[in-house]
């Protein structure tokens, strides 16, 4: 009689510790997918996208008979050869214009998060301007702008 | 007089039995609620952060549309309609009338720097020394916080003897928030 009683008893015990381990692993896994962190969302590289946009609209002091020419309408004039009104080769004005642009956008350094960029304008995929400054990393980001008269845009940083 | 015996007996391992029962529900019950506790307290500690995490992501979507919202764009103003296009006039009058917008945007400051052609000292702008200024600020207060930035074309009507045309410079334009 009194062994089969404290087989009974152990019996329970055996089940009350399984129902405990039972509820442990399921508030484990319960806790261990509410802990993991949602995978950090691909964020629009909205930046390099704005810069290409905006220094594209920027005046420059290149005057044609009608205006100041933008940094666009420099890239097609440069592209067939025309000059600003006082002399001056619009690709040269181009030149100095878009290194002034990048460099006070983007300071490169070592001790900064930009390491380095790329500005190239591709004139029916033949190289019309390079700029570059800084070290070539892995880690970059890049904006690419079609204009007509298949003249493309590419512009990366690299952090 | 057997029959009391067995039934006083039984009777007992009953008791026994409801005590023991009693025994492991309050026992489950007390690991339930101290895990229960353990997990509130572990995603309350977090959540600070997800408010501020919330915020960022906020001023980073603000800032990407705010420079094509009415309030700030060129419009028509420049020619044909142009993205991510400030015109500096509409900012300027915008941040005289800013006491109507509060709370608009929801953030605590926006802030127009320009950055090329670079200035050689930073002047804030005010209707007496504008379009010769780098800085509009749309609250006269100090950026704190965090704050989101991003490229924009800054453009206004500009003089040149009796002609009027279209002068576009870059600059950037930050969103503030502040911190919780």
């Amino acid at each position: 009689m009194k062994q089969k009683k404290t087989k009974k008893g152990q019996e329970e015990m055996v089940g009350f510790g399984l129902i405990i381990i039972i509820v442990a692993i399921i508030l484990l896994v319960f806790l261990g997918f509410s802990l993991r962190k949602s995978q950090k969302e691909v964020v629009e590289d909205y930046e390099i996208d704005s810069f290409v946009q905006a220094f594209l609209q920027y005046t420059t002091d290149c005057q044609d008979n009608l205006e100041y020419l933008s940094i666009q309408k420099l890239i097609f004039d440069c592209n067939t050869g025309e000059e600003c009104l006082d002399g001056r080769e619009t690709c040269k004005v181009l030149n100095s214009a878009l290194i002034g642009v990048v460099e006070e956008s983007w300071k490169v350094g070592g001790d900064r998060p930009v390491k380095g960029y790329e500005l190239k304008i591709n004139v029916n995929e033949e190289e019309m301007l390079f700029l570059t400054e800084g070290n070539i990393t892995n880690n970059y980001r890049g904006s690419a702008e079609y204009l007509p008269k298949e003249i493309d845009i590419y512009f990366t940083v690299y952090y | 007089m057997c029959i009391m015996v067995m039934k006083r007996k039984s009777d007992k391992r009953g008791q026994l039995k409801i005590q023991q029962m009693a025994f492991m529900l309050m026992a489950i019950t007390l690991f339930f609620v101290l895990v229960g506790m353990f997990v509130l307290v572990i995603k309350f500690s977090g959540l600070k952060e997800s408010a501020t995490e919330l915020e960022e992501k906020n001023a980073m979507l603000l800032v990407t549309k705010l420079a094509n919202s009415p309030e700030f764009s060129c419009g028509g103003a420049f020619g044909s309609n142009r993205i991510n296009c400030v015109d500096a006039d509409k900012a300027m009058m915008l941040k005289e009338n800013m006491h109507k917008y509060i709370n608009f945007w929801g953030v605590s400051n926006i802030e127009i720097r320009k950055i090329y052609p670079k200035a050689d000292s930073d002047v804030i702008c005010n209707l007496g020394n504008y379009p010769d200024c780098n800085i509009i600020k749309m609250r006269p207060k100090e950026i704190t916080g965090y704050d989101m930035s991003n490229f924009i074309s800054l453009c206004r009507k500009e003089f040149s003897g009796d002609e009027v045309y279209d002068k576009c410079e870059l600059a950037k334009i930050m969103v503030s928030y502040e911190k919780k």
